[in-house]
């Protein structure tokens, strides 16, 4: 498939991107996550796409995914309101406060504490500590 | 597609039988209706009071009582006001014939608090099923303190089961509802749910009972916070059939901690507020959305809450976050439609059975997969930080912002 973007022409390799973006739907619905974290490198790595067309384009996939799973996780009963309501406002205000820090700390010393502290959780998942 | 669509029920199959849930099903000792009526005839059904009837959010109750002498009792406690939905997906091989039934069991009739309170002489043989592992079965732990006889309550959740086979699977359905089990068949099947349900061996037996050489008993019954609220009902039983009557006591909550209805378990709200917050904030930095660190992160610090619940209110929650994101792009142009949508379509499909998959697998299965995508992702994110990457990406980033500036002064200039 041929996509145009500012300008330039990108082919794009629908079959993995396809596979992939369903793999990545899967398991991001059934976790309850969205799935950038595992999109940005499908598109950039395995579909060698730049930068600035993956980041909004990117978003607009899982945004597809993380809709159809609401919907879902809502008709089989996962879905507590109360508890929503507790969160919502709170992910809203952080989504505000978030940018302005951004501009004061380096985004790489923040991907090493998001390291660090996913080997944490993952060993706590995992029942070894 | 379609097959890799297939394979992945049978991959979780596979995940069910290696860490799944030992269940062996008891036979249950069926009193004949003339043995249980003599038995009725021949003791006197048990007194019992208890010293409080309101608690607030968890604590501790002073039951006391008399039952014929030289019988064990058994509390069996539970919450009357609110019940809370169980399920399990039975993959395990049948030991006569060796065939996996596949089937599904779910009800929303479970009571959302339940406990049998055993006499105290006991204590060793629950230790000894706690060292089993996660591998405990509660209709066999229940036969083994003889507890069998007081359970009732569950016995009676209306429980459906569904026959799941490979093409439900593919469209995301539970399967075919199969006709309702007999009495018996539904008390073996909702034990296995109560254990779905309630995890750990302490939260549904615990030794507390003394009972005097006279048939006098009393027990200090604790009950945990961060329960359900509303009316609680205590019974004493000492034999099938020999039961006192009902004795009801209140557990109350105040704002802010707040009953959540679907996943039964009371919360203060400040908690997850605070949480999610701070993971918000953190997600931004990162330039990700927080939903895979805020569902390990509900897990570790509130394991009352069932996984299912988890999934099922984080994704809502991110869903408005991504939706501003494409907001912010859409208005300086900066997404491709036509890419976005292909890709889109495909995830379609698989958001649509992801949700289904979280239900039929177990707490501990959950906990283990998402363990390994955790570190997947932690992969991803060192290589990132990486010099190699990084001088890449620097470039990459550069281009990013040029394009973004042209296309802000394009929105801009209309």
């Amino acid at each position: 498939m041929k996509v145009d973007f500012w300008g330039q022409e990108f082919e794009v390799n629908m079959v993995v991107g396809c596979i992939g973006g369903f793999l990545i739907a899967v398991m991001s619905s059934m976790f309850g996550f969205g799935g950038g974290p595992f999109m940005v490198p499908l598109m950039t790595v395995a579909l060698r796409l730049p930068m600035y067309l993956v980041v909004g384009s990117s978003l607009l996939a899982i945004f597809f995914s993380t809709s159809v799973s609401t919907v879902r996780h809502y008709q089989f009963g996962n879905f507590d309101l109360i508890f929503f309501l507790a969160m919502f406002p709170a992910a809203l205000l952080g989504g505000y406060i978030g940018p302005q820090i951004a501009k004061r700390v380096s985004p790489l010393v923040v991907k090493r504490v998001a390291c660090a502290g996913l080997l944490l959780l993952a060993l706590n998942l995992l029942g070894l500590y | 597609m379609k097959k890799r669509v297939g394979i992945l029920p049978w991959l979780f199959s596979a995940m069910v039988v290696l860490f799944g849930v030992h269940a062996g099903i008891a036979a249950e000792p069926v009193a004949t209706a003339a043995a249980g009526q003599a038995a009725a005839g021949a003791m006197t059904a048990p007194t019992i009071t208890i010293d409080k009837t309101e608690l607030n959010n968890g604590g501790a109750i002073k039951v006391s009582g008399q039952a014929p002498a030289g019988k064990p009792v058994f509390l069996e406690v539970w919450a009357a006001d609110h019940s809370v939905r169980a399920n399990r997906f039975d993959s395990e091989k049948d030991k006569k014939t060796g065939i996996r039934p596949y089937i599904f069991y779910i009800t929303s009739e479970m009571p959302a608090y339940y406990k049998t309170f055993v006499p105290k002489d006991l204590q060793p043989k629950i230790d000894a099923a706690k060292k089993e592992g996660k591998k405990w079965s509660y209709s066999a732990l229940l036969k083994d303190l003889g507890a069998d006889l007081a359970y009732s309550v569950p016995a009676k959740a209306k429980i459906d089961r569904y026959q799941s086979t490979l093409v439900a699977s593919v469209v995301g359905s539970r399967g075919d509802l199969l006709p309702a089990m007999d009495e018996k068949e539904n008390k073996s099947r909702s034990m296995q749910l109560v254990k779905a349900r309630f995890q750990s061996i302490d939260k549904v037996v615990a030794a507390a009972v003394e009972v005097k050489p006279d048939g006098s008993y009393t027990a200090d019954i604790k009950i945990r916070d961060g329960l359900a609220p509303g009316k609680y009902k205590i019974v004493a039983v000492v034999d099938k059939n020999v039961k006192s009557e009902a004795v009801t006591f209140e557990n109350k909550i105040a704002f802010p901690t707040v009953y959540l209805e679907n996943a039964g378990t009371s919360m203060n709200l400040i908690y997850p507020f605070v949480l999610t917050l701070v993971v918000a904030i953190f997600g931004v930095l990162m330039g990700a959305g927080g939903g895979f660190i805020m569902n390990p992160l509900l897990l570790a610090l509130f394991p009352a809450l069932p996984h299912t619940i988890v999934a099922g209110t984080v994704t809502p929650t991110v869903l408005f976050s991504q939706g501003s994101g494409i907001y912010n792009y859409s208005k300086i142009k900066f997404i491709s439609w036509k890419l976005g949508t292909g890709i889109g379509c495909a995830m379609l499909l698989g958001a649509f059975i992801g949700p289904k998959l979280t239900e039929m697998i177990t707490l501990d299965q959950f906990k283990f997969a998402f363990g390994w995508i955790l570190i997947i992702l932690a992969a991803l994110m060192l290589w990132q930080t990486m010099p190699g990457y990084l001088a890449k990406n620097k470039k990459e980033q550069s281009i990013l912002k040029e394009f973004k500036k042209r296309a802000e002064e394009t929105a801009k200039g209309k």
